[in-house]
């Protein structure tokens, strides 16, 4: 029951047993427990519990369930007093709809926490209660669902509830206690009646005098220092529901990416914490309301981590339930505009929630009370309404998903070729689509497109046919393109317009087949109001350039007016026209100029040479001249490697990105648009990247540590966004290739690649590029050690054009290695001899300096533990993942890499121990040789 | 027949109609005998306002109708008009109509009357065929409403075959006359345009596979209306075509149908080559028939590349969907069977499992229309002593000239991303067996035209060599060479090949010159072959991708150097002798300057090379070697224009072929379209909503 955080030193949170005893419930604000002793419970002088409860001393909150009971922890001044507003008009309350909603929250939450049945009905029958708590963490954020769901709150907090926060008798001298002062309240609890109108209280509240004895926890919360990573930490360690809907209550104010970035957290306590679901529940609804890419987010990492849920239960399978719910639809800005007779917020509530508490019912008919099977029927009712509207608008677009169809990726919305949405796309207003067009559709359409072209093309045998599949299946694609899709891994609003599908490669691998494609965006003001760029048809070459060569083109002598109107020249068509040579002469023109400033004035040569036809005098050339500029233009050093057709993917990596960039801006329709960005992204189907993605989230951790305590490690947390349990999408590393690779194509030593990259060893370059080596050496040392990275094959290990090694592919971490946990890679990291080489070898300075990196890094990191740890803890909550096959030891096992206890010279000698073993580890050369043999990687 | 009688008669097949559905004898007759009644100037329907809906119930016998037309006089023709009028109009009325009896009906009544005019027309009779056939006051409006049905069906939710029957309908207005722009039907036909319905055919992923070969047939012929002379809008409108779902449909359609094509040869040819005393038993009898059946087929292939030729040639943005990838059919469902109810959800269903067969069959890997036009063209090729091949080859080569001279479709071929295995086939000649590499390399496309190229070149080395195709030929390579060199593009290519092949043909030219020279002229095909030298020679660093393949240039003339004095001295003979061409042969030995200064400078040193050294003859490597040593005294001059070359253009040189092309099509069109009598019944059944009446 009681979580107790002694160990830590903070707070002691006890939540007294026997106070439940007489209790119905204990309520969602806080810990409820009501006190079966009036009078014994004294809140801050003002007045006991006691006295307000007389008589029968049910106090209850309404269900945490429930969405408006959520917000009962207010927003708290210094002193940690609550600071109330209310807004009366939001308080006119319909009798009827709050003692539903009442009702049903009620039988839930008794069912759940108490056997006292009879009580509840009892008191549910006898009171209406309501507060009036507008809170101004809502107010701040002001957005409608909010205020309706305060509204919604306020119908359910009866004053006196508020109150019995406060009454945890046992704990009263605890600071723990204090927590629940926030929903305090001064007024005297009111028994009200059925049917009577609620009396709006409007004044705001404060309650003096609080600060002293104001909780340790409490002053966490409040203090600067809190932030996500600490209220994600306690919502997985507090137990209490007081605690945890504080919790949720305050990520309405954190800043979005903040939260988001504990998505994954979040939702795999949604999914496996009963209690955790329903306190953030309303966070993560009002979020997929207001924004469809953090609902496709939503639905892509419940239903991955769903997939560890082996039966689902009614305490398990809120997860799936909340994932179908947003597939369906139910939580887009648009379902709430049905109204069911009742006032807007009202409906709203019931549409939002209805799902969540017909299929709540559903499993607790078996205790049904009259209250109970009154809701479930009115729930059940709206509940039909909403999908049967839902099923009418999904048969508008039966083309969704059809690739054939050109339209794959159109949700069937016509709000923004309206005459309004054009007006707004030119005036570049926002332009919200309200037809009722399912909104998630078109990305989650696309995303499953890229996928199944993955599971297509791993039933093919060679590389070279799947190769040639994948540029197939993407001009495919390329037809259902521009539409209002993203790239997920971006960081910035974008349409993809197109997939230049001949850059496509497929990477290697024998069984699966990862693929990596360029992607052409148009960046935009919101991905989901700005309007999506028209198509531009590939071979429109003559279009574009003539439009922005306009004035070469009308010199240019020969045109005449009739070119530009194709129905002009009807009346004397000729057939020539098609093929009229201007448009060539323009690319000509083009290319030519082109090809001026790239190429050097030899060349420039046997251009012009061609053009200057009518000179009469002759011109001669030398033959050895001819040769010599084969031979300087074959040799020139283009830092590439060649085109390998076991290897697709060195050649297209190898390219640095600004110059692809540059080629493929040139070659495509919609290059000349200025908010043109090419991106790119790796398509893993087939792959389990949950445990990359928690990498992903430890590195950036680290990185951000690191940074703050100006530690210069470096490493380069790669965006992971996961689709499902077996599948994903990676964005990759720019500007590197693997070890493998360039020893397979350089056929050097890494020593050798770095002269031949960055010159000699005293060159600038080359110090520049071994510092970059060592830093990021030691910062993936690091991470090897401390989350056992394993398969550290060169496959698995890039280096980019600046120097610096990238780790990648972290299948094995923690408790998991390949060759069934074996131990085939013993050692601490990787750490080759080559790789000592290019630090100057051991003893060398650099190689000094690696080691004390990796010493102050891992003291900093040590520092920060405390927001590592709940990252990889949480998400071992339920998980089947590899690398918590040793369960909670596994945790431990993390824990114990920090040493915690050790001194700095303990630790600096533990360092010198790991570089010293790791670098003589007889395993990391057997691993290696074991690779080469079985999968022929250097 | 007295009227009374008539009108009797009249009541009695009422009556008749009305109760006596069942009795199908009856029935049988009584159409022909409404029809009888018809030819014979009378008119059935007077004074019952049923009668029409009740007669497109009735089964119609288009032979009946032919025949009674063919059996007119010029006179009686006329003398009928009222009473064609009448039922072309009636049955048009008809298809306003929502009954797909009787829009089936009407249909075939309206293809037995357009043909058994026209037939009649074809023949000596100089009448006005739409005058008999709708009356020149109404026809404007007749038409209009024809075609708006005619749209609504296409367009429309209707059953395949209808859509069908309709297309075929289009397909016999079309083909009515030999010559297509005499076919003054077409005329409203471009008033009221049936184009959009077509395109949204080809777009339609599900009714392309049943329709889109009619589609594309009926927007062919219709663009080849009066193609020289007037305005004709669908020669407009496929110009700019820029439906990106329409143009990958076409060139699905005829992808499909050429791949179909690909795929019986191989088979008969691997049939052929399997067992070796069955076959040369099998071969002797069976050559002639398949051979037969070969050439039924290239002519049925005639119109397909008609329709790839005009999308080529007109339409600039077709050349993307060249290379958009199709998933070939499947034989034993040939595009001819029509599903009837085929909706999408069915397709996707269909999806999942035909990727499941992916992997099983390679043959189910994704084509393009390049690939299989590549393939299609090295079969068409081979032999091209028949006429119908013979043109049919020249049309691929003509296509390929197109293709060879866009900026965008040469930027594709030479994309070393795209790379394609594209199956050639060869020729067995008397040096070498009949070669056909199943796996051939993965390469850019343009390897695979190159090498289709060579192969042409080498393998119609004969006295009757085809010279005009020759000249195509030397020309793709020409184009090809000059987007590489415009564009430095450096492809990996054995030049070789190409460069053994043009000497080859030179070596050919030179020893039957006498015969040669009176059936072309030969100096303008050496001149060509020469500057493609040239190209290489004096822009050879643009394009060409490595130094040594510089040298082996040089060494290949060199070691041919005889070719080329004797052409030299061949090209001097004629211009020194008045006639015909001493101008060409004077520009030949223009031309031929580099490589006689090349053959100059480098002999005497690799002479005195070997001399120097006490060597008979040298290795390759060492002439090479004295290659490389002597390059910087030996300037070249640069020639005028090498990198020019004449667009195509239809206009002038093409359009007698392309004439007389349609002409053969439109027969054939013809002929296939009457066949659409015998499965009326086929069609009504799938039509009819109920089943039909016994």
């Amino acid at each position: 029951m009681a979580r107790n955080y002694s160990s830590e030193g903070d707070l002691v949170t006890t939540q007294p047993n026997s106070v439940n005893k007489g209790c119905i419930f204990s309520l969602s604000t806080g810990n409820m427990g009501n006190g079966a002793e009036p009078g014994a419970s004294e809140v801050n002088g003002n007045y006991k519990i006691g006295d307000a409860c007389s008589g029968d001393m049910y106090r209850f909150k309404t269900s945490s369930l429930k969405t408006g009971s959520r917000v009962s922890f207010a927003d708290l001044d210094g002193d940690g007093n609550l600071i109330k507003t209310c807004s009366e008009s939001e308080l006119d309350i319909d009798p009827n709809i709050s003692s539903l909603n009442f009702g049903r929250s009620l039988s839930y939450s008794a069912i759940e926490r108490t056997k006292n049945t009879e009580l509840l009905t009892h008191v549910c029958a006898k009171t209406k209660p309501y507060d009036t708590h507008s809170l101004s963490s809502l107010d701040r954020l002001s957005t409608s669902p909010i205020q309706e769901e305060v509204a919604e709150m306020c119908e359910q907090i009866n004053g006196e509830e508020s109150e019995l926060e406060q009454n945890d008798t046992e704990s009263l001298d605890e600071p723990s206690e204090q927590i629940l002062h926030s929903s305090h309240s001064v007024s005297p609890p009111r028994t009200v009646t059925k049917g009577k109108p609620p009396l709006p209280n409007g004044k705001s509240k404060h309650r003096p005098g609080s600060g002293k004895q104001s909780s340790w926890l409490l002053r966490l919360f409040e203090s600067k220092m809190f932030d996500m990573s600490i209220a994600i930490s306690y919502l997985f360690n507090s137990k209490e529901p007081g605690v945890q809907t504080y919790l949720a209550n305050k990520m309405f104010s954190f800043v979005e990416h903040e939260v988001d970035f504990y998505l994954p957290q979040l939702l795999n306590m949604y999914i496996h914490m009963h209690d955790v679901a329903e306190a953030v529940h309303p966070y993560v609804v009002h979020r997929c309301r207001s924004s469809v890419e953090f609902s496709v987010k939503c639905v892509w990492l419940l239903s991955a981590f769903s997939a560890d849920v082996l039966k689902p239960t009614w305490k398990t399978s809120q997860g799936l339930k909340l994932r179908n719910m947003i597939l369906n639809e139910e939580l887009s800005h648009h379902s709430h505009s049905h109204k069911h007779g009742h006032r807007r917020n009202q409906s709203h509530h019931i549409t939002s929630n209805s799902p969540l508490n017909h299929s709540m019912n559903n499993t607790l008919s078996p205790s049904g009370k009259k209250t109970h099977t009154r809701s479930r029927s009115d729930a059940t009712g709206i509940y039909i309404k909403q999908s049967n509207s839902h099923s009418t608008s999904t048969l508008h677009n039966y083309a969704c998903g059809d690739l054939a169809s050109g339209r794959a990726f159109d949700n069937g919305c016509l709000c923004y070729q309206s005459s309004e949405g054009v007006k707004n796309g030119l005036t570049g207003r926002e332009m919200n689509c309200n037809c009722g067009a399912p909104r998630l559709t078109p990305q989650i359409e696309f995303i499953k497109a890229l996928m199944s072209i993955g599971t297509r093309l791993q039933q093919l045998p060679t590389k070279e046919l799947r190769g040639s599949r994948l540029m197939a299946e993407l001009a495919m694609l390329n037809l259902n393109l521009p539409a209002r899709v993203w790239l997920p891994t971006a960081q910035f609003d974008h349409h993809v317009v197109r997939i230049p599908h001949t850059q496509s490669v497929v990477l290697n691998s024998k069984e699966k087949a990862p693929y990596l494609i360029y992607v052409e965006v148009l960046e935009c003001e919101n991905s989901l109001t700005s309007q999506v760029p028209n198509k531009i048809l590939e071979n429109t070459l003559r279009y574009t350039r003539s439009e922005e060569d306009l004035a070469t083109f009308y010199h240019h002598g020969n045109t005449s007016p009739r070119d530009f109107s194709v129905y002009g020249s009807m009346t004397d068509f000729d057939d020539a026209d098609c093929w009229s040579q201007e448009d060539d002469e323009i690319i000509q023109l083009h290319l030519s100029m082109k090809s001026i400033k790239s190429c050097d004035s030899i060349s420039q040569f046997s251009i012009e040479s061609s053009t200057s036809g009518d000179s009469k005098d002759p011109v001669y050339i030398a033959a050895g001249d001819i040769r010599r500029r084969l031979s300087e233009n074959i040799s020139a050093p283009k830092g590439k490697f060649e085109r390998d057709p076991e290897d697709p993917s060195a050649a297209a990596l190898k390219e640095p990105w600004e110059d692809k960039v540059q080629r493929i801006r040139e070659s495509s329709p919609y290059g000349h648009l200025h908010n043109w960005r090419l991106m790119s992204v790796i398509v893993k189907c087939g792959d389990d990247l949950r445990q990359e993605l928690m990498v992903y989230q430890v590195l950036k951790q680290l990185q951000t540590f690191w940074e703050l305590e100006h530690v210069p490690l470096w490493i380069r947390p790669y965006n992971i966004v996961v689709t499902s349990n077996n599948s994903g999408m990676i964005e990759p590393v720019l500007n590197a290739v693997s070890l493998h690779q360039i020893k397979k194509h350089s056929k050097m030593t890494l020593l050798q690649y770095f002269e031949h990259e960055f010159g000699p060893q005293n060159s600038e370059e080359f110090l520049t590029a071994q510092k970059n080596f060592v830093q990021s050496c030691a910062g993936y040392c690091l991470v090897c050690y401390l989350m056992q990275v394993k398969d550290r094959h060169n496959g698995n290990i890039l280096l980019d054009s600046e120097g610096h090694i990238i780790h990648i592919d972290f299948g094995f971490i923690l408790s998991t290695s390949p060759g069934k946990n074996l131990g085939f890679e013993n050692s601490a990291f990787k750490l080759t001899h080559e790789f000592a080489e290019v630090m100057g070898g051991e003893g060398s300075d650099m190689f000094e300096y690696f080691k004390i990196l990796i010493l102050q890094g891992l003291i900093v990191s040590r520092k920060h533990m405390d927001k590592i740890i709940p990252l990889v803890e949480i998400m071992q909550t339920g998980s089947q993942l590899q690398c918590f096959s040793k369960g909670i030891s596994t945790i431990r096992a993390l824990k114990d890499r920090f040493h915690l206890t050790s001194t700095e010279e303990q630790l600096q000698l533990l360092v010198d121990n790991m570089v010293e073993s790791s670098l003589n580890s007889l395993t990391t050369k057997l691993y290696d040789g074991f690779q080469y043999f079985t999968n022929g990687i250097l | 027949m007295s009227q009374e009688a008539g009108q009797g008669d009249k009541k009695g097949h009422s009556v008749l109609l009305r109760k006596g559905s069942s009795n199908k004898m009856a029935l049988k007759e009584k159409i022909v005998q409404i029809y009888e009644a018809f030819f014979q100037g009378e008119d059935p329907s007077a004074g019952n306002p049923n009668f029409w809906d009740e007669l497109f119930l009735l089964k119609v016998n288009t032979t009946f109708i032919e025949t009674e037309c063919e059996k007119l006089s010029g006179e009686g023709l006329l003398s009928l008009k009222e009473n064609f009028n009448l039922m072309f109009y009636k049955a048009v009325e008809t298809l306003k109509q929502d009954n797909s009896i009787r829009t089936a009906n009407a249909v075939h009544t309206l293809c037995a009357l357009v043909r058994g005019i026209y037939k009649k027309t074809l023949k000596d009779y100089g009448f006005d065929v739409i005058n008999i056939l709708i009356g020149f006051d109404s026809a404007e409006t007749v038409i209009q409403s024809l075609i708006e049905s005619v749209n609504r069906f296409l367009n429309g939710d209707y059953p395949v075959a209808l859509k069908q029957l309709i297309l075929k309908f289009l397909l016999v207005l079309a083909s009515v006359t030999d010559n297509i722009s005499q076919n003054t039907l077409l005329e409203y036909i471009l008033i009221n345009s049936v184009y959009e319905s077509l395109i949204q055919i080809l777009a339609n992923p599900v009714s392309r596979q049943t329709l889109g070969v009619d589609a594309i047939l009926v927007l062919t012929l219709l663009v080849q209306y009066r193609k020289y002379e007037s305005a004709n809008p669908y020669i407009v409108k496929l110009s700019i075509l820029d439906d990106e779902l329409a143009l990958t449909g076409y060139a699905e359609v005829v992808s499909v149908a050429l791949s179909d094509f690909n795929r019986d040869y191989k088979i008969r040819s691997s049939e052929q080559q399997t067992g070796w005393f069955s076959t040369l038993a099998n071969m002797v009898g069976n050559m002639f028939v398949a051979e037969e059946k070969e050439v039924a087929a290239v002519r049925a292939n005639d119109s397909v590349l008609l329709a790839l030729y005009e999308a080529i040639h007109l339409n600039r943005n077709f050349i993307t969907a060249l290379t958009h990838a199709h998933t070939p059919s499947i034989p034993s469902t040939p595009p001819s069977s029509p599903t009837p109810d085929n909706s999408p959800v069915e397709d996707k269903q269909v999806n999942p499992l035909e990727n499941s067969q992916a992997p099983i069959e390679p043959a189910h890997q994704p084509t393009n229309l390049l690939v299989t036009f590549l393939e299609y063209s090295s079969v068409v090729i081979q032999d091209t002593k028949e006429q119908t091949r013979y043109n049919n080859a020249r049309l691929c080569l003509i296509i390929l000239t197109c293709i060879a001279e866009d900026q965008y479709a040469n930027s594709l071929m030479h994309d070393i991303n795209m790379n394609f295995r594209v199956p050639l086939h060869r020729m067995p000649m008397r040096h070498r067996k009949a070669k056909f590499e199943a796996s051939p390399p993965s390469r850019p496309l343009v390897c695979a035209l190159l090498d289709l190229m060579v192969e042409f070149i080498m393998s119609h080395l004969m006295k009757t060599m085809p010279l005009e195709l020759y000249t195509r030929c030397l020309g793709i390579c020409h184009r090809v060479l000059c987007y590489q060199k415009k564009c430095r593009v450096r492809l990996q290519y054995p030049w070789k090949n190409l460069w053994t092949a043009l000497i080859n043909l030179l070596k050919f030219i030179l020893s039957h010159e006498n015969h040669l020279v009176k059936r072309a002229n030969i100096f303008h095909i050496c001149s060509k072959i020469v500057n493609i030298f040239n190209l290489f020679i004096t822009y050879g660093d643009t394009f060409l991708p490595n130094p040594s393949s510089y040298d082996e240039l040089y060494y290949e003339i060199i070691r041919m150097h005889q070719v080329f004095d004797n052409l030299y001295s061949m090209a001097l003979r004629y211009t020194t002798s008045e006639g015909d061409h001493k101008e060409s042969a004077a520009r030949l030995t223009n031309h031929l300057i580099n490589v006689r200064a090349i053959v100059n400078h480098f002999t005497p040193k690799v002479d005195s090379w070997a001399a120097n050294n006490h060597l008979s003859s040298l290795t390759e490597e060492q002439v090479l070697e004295v290659v490389r040593a002597s390059y910087d005294t030996l300037t070249l001059k640069l020639q005028d224009s090498l990198d020019q070359f004449e667009r195509y253009t239809e206009k002038p040189n093409e359009s007698a072929f392309f004439t007389q092309l349609v002409r053969s099509i439109i027969t054939d069109v013809r002929k296939s379209v009457s066949e659409i009598n015998i499965d009326q019944q086929t069609i009504l059944q799938e039509v009819s909503p109920m089943p039909p009446t016994p």
